[in-house]
């Protein structure tokens, strides 16, 4: 029993020692049996805005039980059969189908999407930290060498720059491998474990009626086989490998730290408008001019591989996987003739403020 | 005398400044030749392109036979370059950065071993080389990167500033060892520095150079008896005058 005088519902909580808690008020039964609607309230304790904070919040459930309870024993009153109640409740059976191209199966849409998101969440993820930690280390390990003036003295040793920028991008490429193994079983782990208790529940309650979400993926095509990987994998090299070379031009451009950091956003911003995008929306079915610009930046090919993939779009993918191909031969060959030329020593982007370096040589000399 | 170092009408233009104009020296085996000027001569951007780091606008420079522009490659097994200013990697520790820029110039372990302990007895670290250089002094990287420089035995050593950051002690150590490196082992040297007495002390040769332009060069003495001057300093403040003059 709870004292509920006055509109301070925050005592009640309090008292009651509860999250949250449905008040039956005094008079509810001879309300109801007068043929009256009695009322019910329903207070929430909110402790956070995030999305995940407040789902176990159970009164809308206690109040379904309760209204069951309500209707059960009416209809029970007027001489109905728990046939006729059943009935009453869901007087329509729905059969879902869900079509892919030309495939289909007896299944609902939302189970779909919801079980191809959780596994396609884990690759954007992984392609995205992927993408930041090896510019960012890339960037490091060239603008450092600036940065602590050893970049001259090992200009100087009998090594040509091709070896040691291969040797620097061979570094970069052998950890961001590694990185991508670990965050792939992590993440994969983690969401099986996901999966595996929301399909429980899904086909504990299905049962008869529909087909299990795994088949019904294999059914509708939407299952990834050897070779489907394999083509993302080839993409997500190609990604890499874009990175790698972007890195080594903004890298050579960086006279210290602060400048690094700034030397970081266009390549995040490449790589975090693709990422939200393909998290938000379908891209091919953006309009026009917004499709062109967004698949202009090329790691959104990298974003949407998988989707593309799964849905059949084989001519986008592999326009894609062209088109990153050019991006790549371009900027390794910029990449390549910045540090073959005398610009790996004498260029910097200033942006309005004289160049540390230029300031540096006029002194030395 | 074998020539260890030929410098033909060495030019560098910039987009907007001539930084060498048609520079020419030779440094034969032994000697230890000096390049002194003031600020902004071309000192740094003569060195740096003997030192294959800048490609000549114009003109060629010859070591132990290979040219810097057709033949960097080779140019680089038989020289080394200590910038000034230079740094070292931090994470590592004195003797790791040794044996891993020994490994830069050979692939023979027995070599790389022997370049090491060399470089060891040079430097004079002690214990120290097996702490990481980030907790060293300037000095002490200095003197770790004097040791890397010449511890391949190059045919040809490139100092820039090579006493830069050190205290009277270390830079008086550091010239007789490079004195010892020449007479001794027939090591040639290539240096530029600020430091008039002590290019005075530590040089066979000197060149003068001023806004581009190699303006005088030749042995202390003969300088300063040429301009009737007492020390270096006199000789370099006279030449550097009577060019701002013509």
């Amino acid at each position: 029993m709870v004292d509920t005088s006055g509109d301070d519902y925050s005592a009640v909580l309090r008292d009651a020692d509860a999250d949250s808690l449905v008040i039956i008020p005094e008079g509810f039964t001879e309300k109801l049996e007068n043929g009256e609607r009695p009322e019910m309230i329903s207070v929430s304790g909110m402790k956070s805005a995030a999305a995940m904070s407040n789902i176990t919040n159970s009164n809308s459930g206690a109040i379904g039980l309760i209204s069951e309870c309500i209707s059960s024993a009416f209809a029970a009153k007027a001489g109905l059969t728990a046939e006729q109640v059943e009935l009453l409740q869901m007087p329509v059976t729905v059969t879902e189908q869900t079509v892919v191209k030309d495939k289909s199966a007896p299944i609902g849409a939302a189970s779909i999407m919801s079980s191809i998101m959780m596994k396609n969440m884990i690759l954007p993820i992984i392609v995205f930290i992927l993408i930041m930690f090896t510019s960012n280390m890339l960037m490091g390990a060239i603008s450092n060498e600036k940065i602590d003036k050893t970049l001259e003295t090992l200009l100087s040793a009998p090594v040509s720059r091709t070896a040691i920028l291969g040797a620097k991008m061979l570094a970069a490429a052998i950890i961001a491998l590694l990185n991508a193994v670990v965050y792939m079983f992590g993440f994969s782990s983690f969401m099986s474990g996901a999966t595996e208790s929301v399909s429980e529940e899904m086909t504990g309650q299905l049962v008869g009626q529909y087909i299990s979400v795994d088949s019904a993926l294999e059914r509708l095509g939407l299952t990834l086989g050897a070779s489907d990987y394999i083509l993302i994998g080839a993409q997500l090299f190609l990604t890499i490998m874009i990175c790698l070379s972007v890195s080594l031009m903004l890298g050579a451009l960086v006279n210290d730290t602060k400048q690094s950091q700034t030397m970081m956003m266009p390549l995040m911003i490449m790589a975090m408008v693709p990422y939200l995008i393909s998290m938000m929306a379908d891209i091919n079915s953006l309009p026009a001019v917004i499709r062109v610009i967004v698949y202009a930046i090329p790691f959104t090919h990298t974003f949407s591989a998988m989707n593309n993939i799964m849905f059949g779009n084989m001519p986008i993918f592999f326009g894609g996987l062209a088109y990153q191909f050019v991006v790549f031969v371009i900027c390794m060959f910029f990449a390549l003739r910045l540090f073959n030329s005398d610009k790996i020593l004498t260029a910097s982007l200033n942006f309005g403020q004289k160049s540390k370096f230029k300031k540096n040589t006029s002194d030395n000399e | 005398m074998e020539k260890v170092l030929e410098v033909r009408e060495l030019s560098k233009q910039y987009t907007k400044v001539l930084a060498a104009d048609k520079v020419s020296f030779d440094i034969e085996k032994g000697e230890i030749f000096a390049l002194i000027g003031p600020n902004g001569a071309g000192k740094t951007t003569t060195i740096r392109m003997i030192s294959t780091l800048l490609k000549p606008t114009s003109g060629d420079a010859i070591v132990a036979g290979h040219s810097v522009i057709k033949d960097a490659a080779k140019v680089r097994e038989c020289i080394t370059y200590l910038p000034d200013e230079a740094g070292a990697y931090k994470n590592m520790t004195g003797k790791s950065y040794l044996r891993f820029m020994a490994g830069l110039f050979s692939t023979d372990i027995d070599v790389i071993n022997r370049y090491v302990e060399r470089a060891e007895r040079i430097c004079g670290l002690g214990d120290r080389l097996k702490d990481k250089i980030g907790t060293y002094s300037r000095g002490m990287i200095r003197k770790l990167l004097l040791a890397r420089a010449v511890m391949t035995e190059p045919k040809l050593a490139i100092l820039d500033e090579p006493t830069s950051g050190l205290d009277v002690l270390n830079a008086i150590e550091i010239r007789k060892m490079i004195k010892k490196l020449a007479a001794e082992e027939g090591m040639s040297f290539l240096l530029s520095s600020h430091n008039m007495l002590e290019i005075e002390f530590v040089s066979d040769r000197v060149g003068i150079i001023a806004k581009g332009h190699l303006l005088v060069s030749g042995r202390a003495d003969e300088l300063k008896e040429r301009y009737s001057a007492q020390n270096l300093e006199e000789v370099f403040e006279r030449v550097v005058k009577d060019n701002e003059i013509l």
